[in-house]
């Protein structure tokens, strides 16, 4: 019953810590432009959860933070939905059954995560359509973009890791 | 690894990912979709609320917030003022411009852009005045251009104003010529012709072949006005039962009862010249 208990205040304490973000990242005024960017705080929630939880929670909340994401700056459920989704459950599968969740570990896997994420992105919304000046924007923007969620991500794997050991199955 | 893909995880995985690919579809291609008007229902009022709450968090204190009062209402000053004055260079601005081609076509002209200050109520030929006087070197008899042709000419300069008898008065004289024809007579204004913004070109001959539509310009036989200067535009023909001479009725290019940018030509090529070789003789 404890283990339950804990576990649904986890996952709760996840989507608490998900609609901060959002509101965080989307409320004008809020977070200051550092470089001609802000950080993607959701993403941040979202990969420094899948590192302490198994494949489909992990993916769960990737669909959300990617839903949040994508929903909040457009209307559609895209790029984002669909990368962190995978991501997550990649990163969930992989720390449960190839690597150890260590801190280190977490920052390569972190800086290859969001360098996919953002190329991806940059890939579909600007490369494809053929936009012009797209290296002007990615210099401009996608770049300080990047660095700024990776740096952001590191107290966001403490504070989750904290909930983690806090909440966890084991610690009820 | 062979386990891995046929474990019940990975079949929830890529069920979840055909469903987000469908609707990723889905609410690309169609607008207002259910899914995003969802969203952005259930975010609009936590969007509503961080932003008033986010526009009205000020962790400024009184000093500060007056201090910062003072510097915008300052700066909004120096702002205002700055607008005067661009205001003012627009006017210039568009004042030149509508003389530019005048001037580009006669590089002698020097001209002054001036501007009506007010109307001579009692003056039925539609005198006026205007902002430029002596010290831009306006000096009496000067020639005055509205857009489209000669309007009239000082008749008294101030230092900072000049007064304008236009070519509908009868007090005006200016030698012109019909430039289709080539027959030659004097604008004038009449009494008779002044209130519907048409003037006169009396002293034709009666072998003159004026027509209708013909377009009358400055003869510049006494050296005051420049030669070639457009006047009107013949609209009908009469006979002076006084003096048995003819005249034609001549309509301005420029509606002189209400026109407010003018130029004043206080120079060009030629200008008195005859008038002293005649004082000379």
């Amino acid at each position: 019953m404890a283990e339950r208990s804990n576990s649904f205040f986890r996952y709760l304490a996840y989507v608490i810590e998900l609609i901060l973000t959002f509101i965080l990242c989307t409320t004008p005024g809020l977070l200051p432009e550092i470089f001609g960017a802000k950080p993607a705080l959701v993403v941040c929630v979202a990969l420094t959860v899948a590192v302490f939880e198994r494949e489909i929670p992990a993916m769960i909340i990737g669909l959300l933070a990617g839903i949040l994401t994508d929903l909040g700056y457009t209307d559609s459920i895209g790029i984002f939905t669909i990368s962190l989704t995978i991501i997550c459950f990649v990163v969930g599968y992989a720390v449960n059954n190839l690597i150890v969740a260590k801190f280190f570990n977490y920052l390569l896997y972190a800086f290859v995560a969001v360098g996919l994420l953002f190329m991806i992105y940059f890939l579909v919304i600007f490369v494809i359509p053929g936009t012009e000046n797209m290296w002007d924007y990615f210099v401009a923007h996608i770049i300080s973009r990047m660095v700024q969620t990776f740096l952001f991500s590191i107290p966001f794997y403490f504070i989750n890791h904290f909930i983690y050991s806090t909440l966890s199955p084991e610690a009820g | 690894m062979k386990e891995f893909f046929q474990s019940p995880k990975i079949k929830i995985f890529l069920s979840v990912l055909l469903v987000l690919i469908m609707l990723s579809v889905f609410t690309r291609n169609v607008e207002n979709n259910i899914i995003s008007a969802t969203f952005n229902t259930l975010t609009y009022g936590m969007s509503k609320v961080t932003a008033a709450a986010s526009s009205d968090s000020s962790n400024k204190s009184y000093d500060e917030l007056q201090k910062e009062n003072e510097e915008l209402k300052t700066a909004n000053r120096d702002l205002r003022s700055r607008l005067v004055d661009y205001y003012e260079v627009k006017e210039e601005n568009t004042r030149l411009w509508m003389f530019y081609d005048l001037k580009k076509k006669h590089e002698d002209y020097a001209l002054i852009p001036a501007t009506v200050l007010r109307r001579d109520t009692n003056d039925e030929f539609g005198s006026f005045t205007i902002d430029k006087g002596t010290d831009s070197a306006i000096t009496v008899g000067d020639p005055v251009m509205g857009e489209n042709g000669l309007i009239g000419w000082i008749s008294e300069a101030d230092v900072y104003t000049a007064k304008v008898v236009t070519i509908l008065s009868p007090q005006t004289s200016i030698g012109a010529i019909d430039k289709a024809t080539g027959d030659t007579g004097i604008i004038t204004g009449s009494a008779k012709y002044a209130d519907d913004n048409l003037t006169m070109l009396s002293k034709l001959t009666s072998e003159n072949k004026i027509e209708k539509g013909d377009i009358i310009t400055s003869s510049g036989s006494s050296g005051i006005y420049p030669k070639g200067m457009v006047l009107g535009e013949v609209t009908e023909i009469g006979y002076d039962t006084y003096d048995t001479s003819r005249y034609a009725v001549v309509k301005p290019y420029d509606d002189i009862s209400t026109i407010v940018n003018v130029a004043v030509i206080s120079d060009f090529e030629g200008q008195g010249e005859i008038l002293k070789k005649e004082s000379g003789d």
